[in-house]
Parts: structure tokens; C-alpha cells; sequence
């Protein structure tokens, strides 16, 4: 008996099949134990999917130019270190192998970065006044339980220098990577 | 059994992925209606396009979170060219006691030449309250020209800003071409990676400004006044004479400095930057402290005390700062014709201050294009001015 593939199962557990192919499918399911489990294995993670509402967005784009930056930067600063060196020839530190180990510990750490930032705090509620403090994108400005955040998407926290001054503005400075840039954001308490 | 266990696996995560993905979008917004541009009639920037990026409403519990993207296309109308903007950002229902600007200084817009400014902001509202109109109105606050003349309604002291920015801007500029011309272009890539690693190294705190609409002992109560250590330098026109601030633990309140004008010229505007240093000794940038009084006047030889009556919270890694000692230095200085005092680079370097303060925005543009582009590119951008 050929079973019908596990994309043809997902997709008729979601009900996502045309007519045709989900009364064949439904059809092989209602006479083979193996595929129904399959399907139910299915259905009970779309019950689940709602929990996985706060996953963050990730701009793979972005990150992949960040990373073609900073190997750029590391083999540059490494050119710079040793530019009386004779290059090494053991293919062991070929510049390829260099820079694929280098981008999947950036890799690794972005994704820890993106993954375990703290949320942001917008505990305005408690305070009888104007409260400007950072988040985890960007600066924001709340009063009770209304709040103003201006954000700095799509930018690494490390590349991003906030300041304070203690009249009560607050500051997030950054190269925007879309329009190359300076940005400065600024909120203000009156 | 195993490979059916792991393309199993694989189909699931890509499956879940997928509907997360969906269900992020709660309810999209027509940034369209939430939105709206005003430019003055006699504006030097004229209004070219506005694109909207994907723009929704989520409920959490009883606040409704409104998530707004906006890019804008100006175009630079006027004769001569423009080196800084800044835009307003006002949200009539939302920002009840706060405002908001986005700023974008170190341009070098030709005449007739558009230029692209990012929007990206959330608003956080009780779900009950209602519209009428569009959510954020953005205005222009002002425009500075190469020639330092500045165009616009100031309302966020925007000239002062950007005028500050552009002479930090020319000073590390200058900075930069130097060093390319007295040793060439290993010299400055040298320069610009040890900027890099100065970024990279820079510790930030987290700092929380809360000014109170009521004054309440019980808020803050401060274990001791700590005074500051100033560092000096010699061809500053304004000296810091004494000064001192509230501290408990990690919180500090009602900073304030006397300063003494030393030049011959009036003053109008003074700014400290203000260090703490912690348990272990390590300093931090904490804030700046400017002028309370909007409209100073300080002629030579006179004194007068910056004074700000907010509350700040320093932390780092979500645990509170112990501040153990404070340092500040003169940053700023207006005079009454308009003119800009800013440290040297030397200033700096001597107090060993470039490894605690964080770059100039043209210093953080231009190691980022080396960084993105490569020497040749920041080589020929230095040649631009």
C-alpha cells in the first residue's frame, strides 16, 4: 500500500487539501492506522500553535548582512594584526573554513540575542508621573497605561547607543540599515 | 522509524512556525488614515512619498498596543545643502506629558536630491479609548544647512541639537582626514578599528528617567549626597565649581552643578556629561546634565547652577547600579551668538575618555560604512567633505 507523504498528511490534518486529494487522503487515513496517527499527531500540534504566539521576527536579511559585515571586519582586523606574518598554508585555516566557523558563531549568538533579550518593562501604572526608559527595541515614553515607543527595528542592541539627560529625554542613536543613515530617536518627559 | 521520527519533527516545527507567524498578525491598520505629514508652506524639504510597512493593532489584556511603520521621502528644496533634519512625532490620545522627534544628522543632501527617513513606533493605549483622526501627526522641527543657518519651528530645540551633532561631526571628520593623510590608508584603518573595538568594549547602563507629578518622600529616599569629581580642561570657556546629587543604592535624584562662565563671551547654554562609577570601579556614561533654565544668560565671569529635579535609575543586566563615585566634565557650550563649544578629540584622548563615551554620530556613520563597505568606501565618503 503506498501511504500518502507526511506534507499530503499536515495539510489534511489542517483541512488545507483540494476536494480530490482530501477524499483520497481521507479515504487511505480511514483504513490505515499508521497515517491516522500521523494526522492526529498533526492536529494536536496546530492545538498548540497559539502558544508559539510571541516567537520574535527575525530579518533574516538583515542578519545576513550583518554577518557579511562583521566577517569583513574580523578578516580585516586579522589582516591588520598580522601584516608582517607569512600567511599559514595548512588548509586547516583556510580563509573559507575561517569564515564559515566565524558566521555559525555569529550565527549562534544572534540567535541567543534575538531569543533571550528581556521583554520590554511598561510598568507605568504604580508611578504618578512621566517615566522615559529603554525596552528591548527601542525608547519609550508612558504615562499610566499610555505609552509612546519609538523603535529601532531590524538593528542589533549592541549597535545601538542610547543616552540619557537628566531633564528627562532619552536617546537611541543608530546606523538604520535600510537607509544607511544616521537615526536618532528621542522621547521626552514634559 | 527514525527518519519518519525526524521528517515528522521537521514538517512540525515548519508547521508551527508558519502559524505563529499568522497569528502575530492580530489585526492589521490602514497606516494610511493612522498617519499624518504636515509641512510648513515655505518648507526647505518638500514631501516626495510615504511608504507603509505592515501595521497592526494587538490587544494585551485591557491595553491595545498599536504598531506603526512608516518610511517618508523628502526631497531637499532649497538652494544650499542640508546636513541634519529633524521630524516631530506627536500622538495627541496616547502621549498625555511625553513627546517624541526622530533625528537624522550627518546628511550632506544636495540640492533637488530626496533622502529616505525611517518611522518605526509603537503606541500602547487602554483598548476603550477611541480615535478621532489619525493616530501620529509628524512635523518638521527643523532643517540645519552645510552653512550652519537652520530652518524651522525649534519647538524641540532641534537647532541646538543639530548644530551640536554637525561640530562633532567636522571635528571627527578633520579627525579621520588627518590621520589618512599622515599615514595613509593603513593608518586610518587602524584608527577605525580601534573605534570599532571601543564600541564594542563600551559599557551601557540602563538608565529609567522619572519626573513626578508630585513630589513624595516616600518615593525616593536618599542614603547620602555625593558630591562630584570634575575633570578640567584647560581651553573649556566654562568651569564646573561644585556640585552634588541624592544617591540611594542605584538611584539618583536632583543632580546639580554650579559653573562659572571663564570666557569673554555670554553664555546661553552649558551641558555636563555626567560618569558613575560603580563597586568595582568600572565608569559608566550615565547621563547628561543640561541647563535647566531655557532661557540662561551668562555673561563672563558670572555663575550658574544647572540644576534637574528628576529621578534616575541606573541599572545593568536587569540588576541596580551602586554608584560609588560621580565625574563630570563641561560638554556643551552655546554662546550668545550661536556658536558651539564641544571638547577636542585631544580633550578626550587626554582624559582618557574615549573608552567611556560613546562616539559622535559622524563616528559611529563612518566606522559602520567601514565596517559594511570597506576602506575604499569610507575613503572616498572622507573626500565628499
Amino acid at each position: 500500500m503506498k501511504h500518502p507523504t507526511q506534507e499530503m498528511l499536515a495539510l489534511h490534518a489542517g483541512g488545507d487539501l483540494g476536494w480530490m486529494a482530501a477524499w483520497r487522503t481521507g479515504r487511505h487515513v480511514a483504513h490505515c492506522e499508521q497515517c491516522r496517527d500521523e494526522v492526529t499527531a498533526f492536529s494536536e500540534m496546530r492545538d498548540v500553535a497559539p502558544d508559539l504566539n510571541e516567537i520574535p521576527e527575525v530579518a533574516w536579511n538583515r542578519l545576513a548582512a550583518e554577518m557579511n559585515a562583521n566577517i569583513r571586519l574580523g578578516l580585516a582586523a586579522g589582516e591588520c594584526v598580522r601584516a608582517d606574518e607569512k600567511p599559514l598554508r595548512h588548509p586547516l585555516f583556510s580563509s573559507a573554513r575561517t569564515a564559515v566557523a566565524l558566521a555559525s558563531v555569529l550565527a549562534l549568538m544572534m540567535t541567543g540575542i534575538v531569543l533571550e533579550h528581556p521583554g520590554p518593562r511598561q510598568n507605568f501604572a504604580a508611578i504618578d508621573g512621566v517615566v522615559v526608559q529603554s525596552t528591548k527595541d527601542g525608547i519609550q515614553v508612558g504615562n499610566g497605561v499610555r505609552a509612546l515607543q519609538l523603535m529601532h527595528t531590524g538593528v542589533r542592541d549592541q549597535d545601538v547607543i542610547r543616552s540619557v539627560d537628566a531633564q528627562g529625554a532619552m536617546r537611541a542613536r543608530y546606523v538604520d540599515p535600510e537607509t544607511g543613515y544616521v537615526t536618532i530617536n528621542n522621547v521626552y518627559a514634559e | 522509524m527514525f527518519m519518519r521520527s525526524s521528517s515528522k519533527r521537521r514538517l512540525a516545527i515548519f508547521g508551527l512556525l508558519s502559524a505563529a507567524g499568522l497569528l502575530a498578525q492580530d489585526a492589521p491598520l490602514d497606516s494610511r488614515n493612522a498617519f499624518k505629514i504636515k509641512l510648513p508652506d515655505d518648507s526647505p524639504v518638500s514631501f516626495v512619498s510615504a511608504t507603509m510597512g505592515e501595521s497592526r493593532a494587538t490587544a494585551r489584556g485591557a491595553a491595545l498596543l498599536l504598531d506603526l511603520h512608516m518610511t517618508l521621502e523628502l526631497r531637499n528644496i532649497s538652494p544650499n545643502r542640508i546636513h541634519g533634519v529633524v521630524l516631530r512625532v506627536v500622538s495627541q490620545e496616547v502621549a498625555a506629558g511625553g513627546k517624541a522627534s526622530v533625528a537624522v544628522p550627518s546628511l550632506n543632501i544636495k540640492p533637488g536630491d530626496a533622502f529616505p527617513v525611517r518611522i518605526d513606533l509603537q503606541l500602547i493605549r487602554p483598548t476603550q479609548a477611541t480615535s478621532g483622526g489619525p493616530l501620529v501627526e509628524v512635523n518638521l522641527d527643523g532643517v540645519l544647512f552645510q552653512d550652519l543657518s537652520f530652518y524651522g519651528q525649534d519647538l524641540l530645540k532641534s537647532r541646538r541639537l543639530l548644530t551640536f551633532w554637525e561640530t562633532e561631526a567636522q571635528r571627527d571628520r578633520d579627525h579621520f582626514k588627518r590621520v589618512l593623510a599622515q599615514s595613509g590608508s593603513k593608518g586610518l584603518q587602524q584608527e577605525v578599528l580601534a573605534s570599532l573595538a571601543r564600541q564594542a568594549d563600551q559599557p551601557q547602563l540602563d538608565v529609567r528617567v522619572i519626573r513626578r507629578k508630585t513630589v513624595s518622600a516616600a518615593a525616593f529616599a536618599p542614603e547620602r549626597t555625593e558630591n562630584f569629581a570634575f575633570l578640567k580642561f584647560p581651553d573649556s570657556p566654562v568651569e564646573p565649581l561644585d556640585g552634588s546629587a541624592e544617591i540611594s543604592g542605584g538611584e539618583a535624584q536632583s543632580p546639580r552643578i554650579q559653573v562659572r562662565n571663564r570666557s569673554g563671551q555670554t553664555v546661553k547654554y552649558v551641558e555636563m556629561a555626567w560618569l558613575v562609577s560603580d563597586a568595582s570601579g568600572r565608569q559608566f556614561m550615565a547621563a547628561s546634565l543640561p541647563a535647566s533654565d531655557a532661557e540662561l544668560y551668562l555673561p563672563p565671569g558670572k555663575t550658574a547652577r544647572l540644576l534637574q529635579d528628576t529621578e534616575l535609575l541606573f541599572s545593568r543586566r536587569g540588576e541596580p547600579v551602586s554608584i560609588q563615585k560621580m565625574t563630570g566634565f563641561v560638554s556643551q557650550v552655546e554662546f550668545a551668538d550661536g556658536k558651539l563649544w564641544v571638547p577636542t578629540r585631544q580633550n578626550l584622548e587626554n582624559a582618557a575618555l574615549l573608552n567611556v563615551l560613546a562616539p559622535s554620530p559622524e563616528e559611529q556613520r563612518l566606522t559602520d560604512l567601514y565596517r559594511r563597505k570597506g576602506l575604499t568606501a569610507l575613503v572616498e565618503e572622507l573626500k565628499k567633505f
